[in-house]
């Protein structure tokens, strides 16, 4: 445990370090603090928008901290051939790879926690603004209603804390299967394929006419493939829908298992590795 | 090597029990997101059609994430641009437009403008028949799928409405529709459309009980009033004769107000259905058949004729048949109290 803790530190303090991690913080956090004057792209549905945008640049900026972190956690210790020393010491490799991951894993959270802050005063500031100068639904779009949205906000970038846990993991994965850019592109693909689960089911769906090899083929895609879109709460936002514990709790462990199948693949792959 | 071969058998093992645990969780995160309203309420509609711009707009609508609204907002206005360029733009417009309701579903603007422009600009650019009853599908199916995305407010559900009252001319159909967008905060005019429809139809009862029920609530509703008025002196007299079963009479009546607007829809609309009453379906085909030669755009008259056409055996011309879908089975009409007081 000590030396799963130990590599975990070293990561996290090593991430904190790379300048690209920093630029793209600072730049998702610019993104926040100006996306009130985004909002006016679209009269009418000022506070849909900014929501959109404070929580859409969240995921999306969470998700190229989480895969460029990710990715170069092992292929850099390869290339720098630190991971000799490192696994020479009492260190197993299973416990490289999970001192590795959680130390990533608390470095996207960091930088989740830190983009939400921005995401909560931008909206504390401007939301009052665009309620009060029009009625709420001229404000926000149709159906939207403002019943827990301060929670609501919260949760959802809880949720996507619990996305990049899988979207790290997936990384990490990535990284001890291929070279760092390989990595890169891989875990994009998934992430973007996975937003798109529900396709798949669509595909695999006999009402479609798709055959019997065809049915089998879509539905292992679709059972297989993580389901990124399923972490994407905006909708309850904007229909003011409470959304309780006990469902937050299913995408958690939802999350976990996800995050736990693809890190035990890791490790599947890298018990193998020359290194 | 042997213990290493035996920690991958278990790991792959333990990879394939935990994905097969997985499917029972994921169905019930599936369940919470369609009933606590999470999950985006169409995404076979999305996929329905399959054409490249509904694909292009799924795929980047995952790749942009939560940026779909700045990019739908960026189309829309590269959609103005293409509309300003000039006439041939039309179906390209189209295309953007679709895009843009794929990215942000909740942007009602799009919608309406997508409706519209399917069933009034693109109908009236060509003169085949087909051609036209597709884009009239098209605009009510983009309406109704709007509806879906949206449906708890009045603005898709009056849109769709109006389509039905001014374009297919199918007032049953539109009274439903305006009986739906009454049901959420709405100006006050929907009411009175409510009441136009069942004029139309001709339903004089219900039509007068709406005009009524505006009247009490605004007293100055001068347009109302006006209607009342006009049902009274034209046409009730007419139709409380067929209430009463003295058919002739009450056709008797009607062509009095014919004699001095011959043209007049309402009062041919009123005549065929005393026809239809009585059981004289010859009478009220030739009823309905003049209507729909009178306003090319009377779809009702355009499908009585039509169902009656059938019923009798008479072959119509070519220009008379109305579009198949405007000939669309009972069954798949939406089933809503049309009352909705």
């Amino acid at each position: 445990m000590h030396a799963i803790i130990r590599v975990a530190a070293a990561t996290f303090h090593e991430a904190w370090r790379k300048r690209f991690l920093n630029v793209i913080l600072i730049f998702a956090v610019l993104i926040i603090a100006f996306s009130w004057s985004l909002a006016y792209l679209q009269p009418g549905a000022e506070l849909k928008l900014l929501i959109d945008i404070g929580l859409g640049t969240i995921r999306f900026f969470g998700m190229l901290i989480a895969i460029f972190l990710g990715v170069r956690l092992i292929s850099d210790e390869i290339d720098k051939r630190t991971i000799h020393t490192i696994l020479t010491k009492p260190v197993t490799r299973a416990q490289f790879l999970l001192g590795k991951f959680f130390g990533s894993l608390a470095t996207v959270f960091c930088n989740l926690a830190l983009m939400g802050i921005a995401f909560y005063v931008v909206f504390l500031i401007k939301a009052p603004g665009f309620l009060s100068s029009m009625s709420s639904s001229e404000a926000t779009g149709p159906g939207f209603s403002t019943d827990f949205i301060y929670a609501n906000i919260a949760k959802a970038i809880f949720l996507t804390f619990v996305e990049m846990t899988v979207v790290t993991a997936l990384a990490v994965m990535a990284s001890t299967l291929f070279s760092w850019i390989m990595a890169a592109t891989f875990s994009f693909f998934i992430y973007f394929v996975g937003q798109m689960a529900d396709f798949f089911k669509t595909l695999a769906s006999p009402a479609r006419g798709t055959g019997f090899t065809g049915q089998i083929v879509f539905n292992t895609i679709y059972g297989i493939l993580p389901h990124f879109e399923v972490f994407d709460m905006r909708e309850a936002i904007l229909k003011g829908t409470y959304v309780g514990w006990d469902v937050l709790s299913k995408h958690l462990g939802l999350g976990l298992i996800y995050a736990t199948v693809i890190m035990l693949i890791s490790f599947l792959a890298f018990m193998n590795r020359e290194v | 090597m042997k213990r290493q071969r035996g920690v991958q058998v278990i790991g792959w093992v333990l990879v394939v029990a935990l994905i097969a645990g997985l499917q029972p969780l994921n169905n019930s995160v599936e369940y919470d997101r369609i009933v606590l309203g999470m999950k985006t309420p169409t995404p076979l509609t999305r996929m329905v059609d399959f054409d490249p711009t509904a694909i292009t707009g799924v795929i980047m609508g995952a790749a942009l994430g939560g940026f779909q609204g700045i990019a739908a907002s960026m189309m829309w206005m590269k959609m103005e641009e293409l509309w300003d360029s000039g006439h041939g733009t039309w179906l390209a417009c189209l295309n953007v437009m679709r895009t843009v309701t794929l990215l942000d579903p909740h942007w009602l603007e799009p919608w309406k403008i997508l409706g519209w422009h399917l069933a009034y600009n693109l109908y009236v650019e060509t003169k085949d028949p087909a051609l036209q009853a597709e884009y009239l599908r098209k605009g009510l199916d983009a309406l109704k799928e709007g509806v879906s995305w949206n449906p708890n407010t009045y603005e898709l559900y009056f849109e769709l409405a109006w389509t039905y009252f001014d374009k297919v001319r199918d007032y049953e159909e539109a009274t439903k529709w305006f009986a739906a967008a009454i049901q959420f905060p709405h100006p006050e005019f929907i009411e009175r459309m409510i009441a136009h429809s069942y004029e139309r139809m001709p339903d004089l009862d219900r039509a007068l009980d709406w005009y009524d029920y505006c009247l009490k609530r605004n007293p100055n509703d001068r347009t109302a009033r006006g209607a009342i008025t006009t049902i009274r002196l034209r046409y009730l007299p007419a139709w409380r004769l067929m209430e009463e079963g003295k058919y002739d009479e009450a056709i008797k009546r009607i062509d009095q107000y014919l004699e001095v607007e011959p043209n007049s829809l309402i009062a041919l609309h009123v005549k065929a259905h005393i026809y239809e009453e009585a059981g004289k379906d010859r009478e009220a085909f030739d009823t309905w058949r003049l209507a729909a030669r009178l306003s090319a755009m009377d779809h009702q008259a355009r499908r009585k004729t039509n169902a009656l056409a059938a019923k009798l055996g008479i072959q119509l011309t070519p220009q008379e048949q109305a579009p198949s879908y405007l000939l669309q089975q009972e069954g798949q009409r939406l089933q809503v109290p049309a009352h909705g007081r």
